[in-house]
């Protein structure tokens, strides 16, 4: 991401010298780089390090599948971060991420697919190439579509970005030689990476455990990344037109290029997100890519928090695990009936569990996960006078 | 031409039921600024209380009784899950929604079973003869249908103190709010409404061919058509439903033989199409209120 | 950043723990490390003779809110009562019971929960008793291979001929249009052929076997898709009305065909429809469209309906008293016979284990039916297109029966069918 770079270069004449802290005042900030920071307090720092070598370690921890399902919640992250930042940052709701995720998917499958293959392939199997390539194609086609969104407000953009979705999913269902088409499918990208498929289990550990450090990785870089961007200049501009884009034009925000600049920045991710998530599976089938993808996208964003990456990254990690959990609860209550035929069943209870939680988490945290961890941090922050 | 014409009915007929829908969307959106995703769970639900009261009472009186029903069900829905969220940003409770409809589905699945549920419609696959042209029964009886409630629903708005109420809480909530209209009652009533026409909706899509778990996507017909008319315009969501209509149908009669490029059943999209060209050329639709820019 | 997230992070992580899932505290199964995985030595929950140890089959099914739930639950249901029954009966060799209660999973119809709910139950089962959906199975399909595990397919798509841990029943759809159109030939001497059917592994292998038989036999074809959806037939309807096809062979859902058949004879239409297995449910017979479908309509199906006199049907109405006939309970029940035959095949031979199980069914060269389907159905000793089984049959409607069809012909092979050269799934060459 070049963006990051010019945070740096956007403050040149802030000194940068003068960045030494007090001890044992965590909150008092000497310098402007300092109150920028990224991780501004020494309690951040120890906390963050001590989250990334946990999630890390987790891979020797968890199970297989418990690892598969936390790949994919990461890939998941990754994409809600990137619609965090053309709906939370910049302020314009998309319900297209999900025809984003499918051109990154598709990108991905086509450059790594056999060459002779069933479907289009090019045999470029090295996650490197077609990782930013999936990327790059997704944001392109963000680009082409921003010119219309710029012109739409709220619901109006929100209703468009999903007719998208549904262009999308025809488009994908018709052009068979690349998806298979629907009900039929395709074989994913193969993750593969110097040489080394990390889709198999080898001397470096499973399959599972290998897919879930890279998924981790690439989720702590895309992180990293987006929240440099939202504390640089580009940043800025996206939050001044979130905030009111009128007076963002009137203080010199050029609108059109930031939210065209919000809709590419926003579709990479989502194309490299793409690109990952179907790795897993190793499979890819056109029907996924359609409303209920985009809206589970958002609704990571609403539930984690809008405007942070780590609520995106809550957002995507609650969303994946509530199935889990929700097929587990059932077992706890042994009265309701494991047999199809009857109603209450515990399958019609994991579904409505599912709906039911969503509704009840943003009835009573409307603000997200991301909410719920600011009123746990007050509380503990003027302990014991907190009420 | 023949064709064309019955072409154009159909979709007149199909048409009026996405405006029933539609006219749903928009006095919701009008009351309380969200779109509801529930509206294909309580269409849904609609069409299969038509189909099992008509049994006990016959189709009439069944569709009024489901009717209200539906409506009383969005009103729980409204009071329950709604109305807390007052004043909370409206993507959030456009999710809320979202949740909301999973679950009226799942319950609502549970009523339909693994058979498709026949409404008991007296129109069936019944045509009549308009001149030269043949055309179904039940087309015609949608479009009448529709047609007497949307006049209804406007001498409603137009005529009556609650109309007058909503229109003034549509306009500005506050101002409604300090001349003592009770604006928690005009959401429930927006809500009752939007799901007593959702049910008349799910009847009539169950005609004929009757209902299955899968006949809840019909919903989502209604979306380009309420942005085709502009979200806050109700004569816009009529017009919006009708064209969707149309425009689907003729796509279904002509595409595959003048325009097969574009793939087979672009009529699936084709409202989205229509949707964007709209757009393209006035942003709040063809009769939505243009946002007034003070800096 | 991170940090923000601890506190969801860590719950999520100790509701993690609670439901135990960390490395190494639960790969074999419970107190059964020697033995293989989904079986054990202790009785089935349910068990009818506490002597006997158990044999733990999963299922990964539609259940509720996705497309095919209104197939997929029946479907279910009979396979608990096939079970129910052969435990009754002395299990699985005199050692062992089947159990498949335990382990149902709701697959949604989307491929990446299937995937995450096998591999919540994969280690706890021998095989698979059901997976629903191509695409929903092809995303577990490589695990099964690598594991050997051996699954019963809940979808007749013609690319489970090429997989030896797939043991499907009966014939595929690319079979059964075929049969269609040559019975058609016989029967109303057609000079026109058009498929209406919906994308995709059901509707294009449908598709692709029309073509081949109407290739065969001299026909113009034409193929029109359709999506589903009872509002959005106008296309199909169109088309069979200006192009007037002496037959349309139909695979869509019930609704649909009931609304393509309705409108078509309305308008005028004469020529006869010959729809896919899942194209007829009982409740159509209340629809409007009933007189057309009973006057046009015949149903081609790959087996018996529900009032068939076969042992094995009689068996399946004992063991589902009181249910709303559908034919869904009677695929369901057909598919478990393979299963059966392989697990008692398995037992026999001393190998309790996935291995051993994979190694039965590829003995396999007919499987007793009960008469429900011809024995050689079964035939999985060469999992190539040389054993596919080709007989379908065909129903018509009839309000006397309980499942509102009765047969009119029964197993039978085309020619087009009986020289077809499977080397691929069908719909690849639509």
């Amino acid at each position: 991401m070049t963006d990051t770079r010019s945070a740096a270069s956007a403050a040149p004449d802030i000194p940068a010298g003068r960045s030494r802290k007090v001890r044992g005042r965590p909150l008092l900030y000497t310098s402007y780089a300092q109150d920028m920071a990224l991780l501004d307090t020494r309690a951040k720092r120890v906390s963050t390090l001590v989250l990334v070598v946990l999630a890390f370690g987790l891979s020797v921890l968890l199970q297989d599948r418990s690892l598969e399902v936390l790949a994919g919640a990461y890939v998941l992250a990754i994409g809600a971060i990137g619609l965090n930042i053309v709906t939370g940052y910049a302020g314009q709701v998309s319900l297209g991420h999900a025809f984003f995720v499918a051109i990154g998917a598709y990108t991905a499958a086509a450059l790594s697919g056999p060459v002779d293959g069933e479907n289009l392939g090019y045999g470029i199997a090295e996650l490197w190439i077609w990782l930013p390539a999936a990327g790059l194609v997704a944001a392109a086609a963000g680009v082409l579509v921003a010119p219309l969104a710029t012109r739409l407000r709220g619901l109006y953009l929100a209703v468009v970005t999903l007719g998208l979705v549904f262009l999308g999913e025809h488009i994908f269902k018709e052009w068979q030689e690349l998806t298979g088409g629907p009900g039929v499918g395709r074989e994913a990208a193969v993750p593969q990476l110097f040489g080394v498929r990390l889709d198999q289990d080898g001397p470096l550990g499973t399959k599972e455990q290998l897919l879930y450090t890279l998924m981790l990785a690439l989720l702590i870089v895309f992180a990293v990344a987006a929240r440099n961007l939202a504390r640089s200049r580009i940043g800025r501009a996206f939050a001044a037109i979130r905030d009111r884009d009128i007076a963002a034009a009137v203080i010199g925000v050029p609108l059109t290029r930031y939210k065209v600049l919000a809709f590419g920045i926003s579709s990479f991710y989502a194309g490299c997100a793409g690109g990952l998530l179907y790795t897993i599976s190793g499979y890819v089938e056109p029907g996924s890519f359609n409303l209920l993808l985009s809206v589970q996208f958002i609704a990571m964003v609403l539930i984690g928090g809008v405007a942070t990456v780590s609520g995106a990254i809550a957002g995507a990690l609650f969303i994946s695990l509530l199935q889990p959990v929700t097929r587990s609860l059932p077992a706890l209550v042994p009265f309701i009936s494991g047999d199809t035929t009857q109603t209450p069943n515990v399958f019609q209870v994991e579904t409505v569990l599912y709906g039911l939680l969503i509704v009840l988490f943003l009835i009573f945290e409307p603000r997200g996960l991301f909410g719920l961890w600011i009123r746990v941090r007050n509380y503990w922050k003027s302990w014991p006078f907190s009420y | 031409m023949k064709g064309l014409l019955e072409s154009v009915i159909r979709g007149l007929g199909n048409g009026s039921v996405y405006a029933l829908l539609a006219l749903g969307f928009v006095i919701i959106y009008k009351a309380t600024r969200v779109i509801s995703f529930a509206q294909p769970a309580l269409m849904l639900a609609g069409g299969v209380a038509v189909s099992y009261l008509a049994a006990v009472t016959g189709f009439y009186p069944a569709v009024l009784l489901s009717a209200l029903l539906i409506a009383g069900v969005a009103l729980v829905v409204e009071r329950v899950a709604i109305r807390p969220m007052v004043g909370r940003p409206v993507f959030v409770v456009a999710i809320i929604t979202l949740g909301i409809d999973v679950v009226v589905r799942v319950v609502v699945n549970g009523f339909i079973g693994r058979d498709v549920r026949q409404v008991g419609d007296p129109w069936g696959f019944t045509q009549v003869s308009l001149g030269p042209l043949v055309v179904q029964s039940r087309w015609l009886a949608m479009m009448l249908v529709t047609a007497v409630l949307v006049a209804l629903l406007f001498a409603f708005f137009r005529y009556t103190r609650y109309g007058l109420a909503m229109r003034a809480a549509a306009f500005d909530q506050e101002i409604a709010l300090a001349q003592g209209v009770s604006v928690g009652a005009v959401f429930a009533l927006s809500w009752g409404l939007a799901g007593f026409l959702a049910a008349i909706a799910g009847m009539f899509v169950g005609t004929g061919q009757g209902i299955e778990q899968m006949t809840w996507v019909i919903a989502l017909k209604a979306l380009p058509a309420i942005i085709v008319g502009g979200l806050d315009s109700l004569g816009g969501a009529v017009v919006g439903g009708l064209v969707v209509g149309v425009v689907e149908s003729l796509f279904q009669s002509y595409q595959g033989e003048f325009a097969p490029w574009l793939g087979q059943n672009f009529a699936v999209v084709s409202p989205y199409v229509v949707m964007l060209i709209v757009l393209l050329v006035r942003p709040y639709g063809l009769f939505g209120t243009r946002e007034v820019e003070r800096v | 950043m991170k940090s923000r997230s601890a506190t969801g992070f860590i719950a999520i992580v100790a509701l993690l723990s609670a439901c135990g899932v960390f490395r190494g505290d639960d790969q074999g199964g419970e107190g059964a490390a020697a033995q293989a995985p989904g079986v054990t030595a202790e009785p089935c929950p349910s068990a009818v003779d506490t002597k006997k140890g158990c044999i733990y089959l999963g299922t990964v099914s539609d259940l509720t809110s996705g497309p095919f739930a209104a197939l997929a639950v029946p479907i279910t249901d009979a396979q608990k009562a096939f079970w129910a029954r052969v435990n009754k009966a002395g299990g699985i060799g005199g050692k062992y019971e089947v159990d498949v209660t335990r382990y149902v999973k709701d697959n949604k119809y989307n491929p990446e929960v299937h995937r995450q709910v096998y591999n919540e139950i994969k280690d706890q089962v021998l095989g698979l008793a059901q997976t629903l959906g191509s695409p929903t199975t092809a995303a577990i399909i490589g695990d099964l291979k690598a594991n050997n595990i051996v699954a019963a397919p809940a979808s007749w798509t013609s690319a489970w001929e090429f997989e030896d841990v797939i043991i499907e029943t009966g014939s595929n759809y690319c079979v059964e249009a075929m049969n269609s159109v040559d019975y058609a030939m016989d029967t109303y001497k057609p000079k026109s052929v058009m498929a209406v059917h919906l994308a995709g592994d059901y509707g294009a292998d449908a598709a692709a076997g029309a073509k081949f038989a109407a290739e065969r036999n001299g026909l113009k074809f034409t193929s029109v898709e359709t999506p589903t959806g009872a509002t959005e037939q106008g296309r199909a309807i169109t088309e069979i009305t200006k192009n007037k096809p002496d037959l349309v062979i139909l695979t869509t859902g019930p609704a649909d065909a009931a609304t393509i058949v309705g409108q078509t004879a309305a308008a005028g239409y004469k020529g006869r429809f010959i729809g896919t297995g899942p194209t007829w449910n009982p409740a159509l017979l209340q629809s409007p469209a009933a007189p057309a479908l009973k006057a046009l309509y015949e149903q081609s199906a790959p087996g018996r309906p529900w009032d068939a006199d076969t042992p094995g049907h009689k068996a399946m109405r004992d063991a589902l008293p009181g249910v709303t006939p559908n034919d869904g309970y009677t695929s369901g029940w057909a598919w478990a016979y393979p299963l059966k035959a392989a697990l008692d095949q398995m037992v026999a031979g001393g190998d309790v284990s996935r291995k051993g199980l994979l190694a039965a069914v590829k003995t396999l060269k007919t499987v007793d039916y009960e008469g429900m389907l011809p024995p050689e159905a079964g035939n999985y000793a060469d999992a190539t297109g040389a054993s596919v089984f080709r007989q379908t049959l065909i129903n018509k409607v009839d309000d006397k029966a309980t499942t509102g069809v009765t047969t009119v012909k029964d197993f039978f092979v085309g020619p087009t069918a009986q020289a077809h050269t499977f080397d691929g799934p069908c719909y690849t060459k639509l």
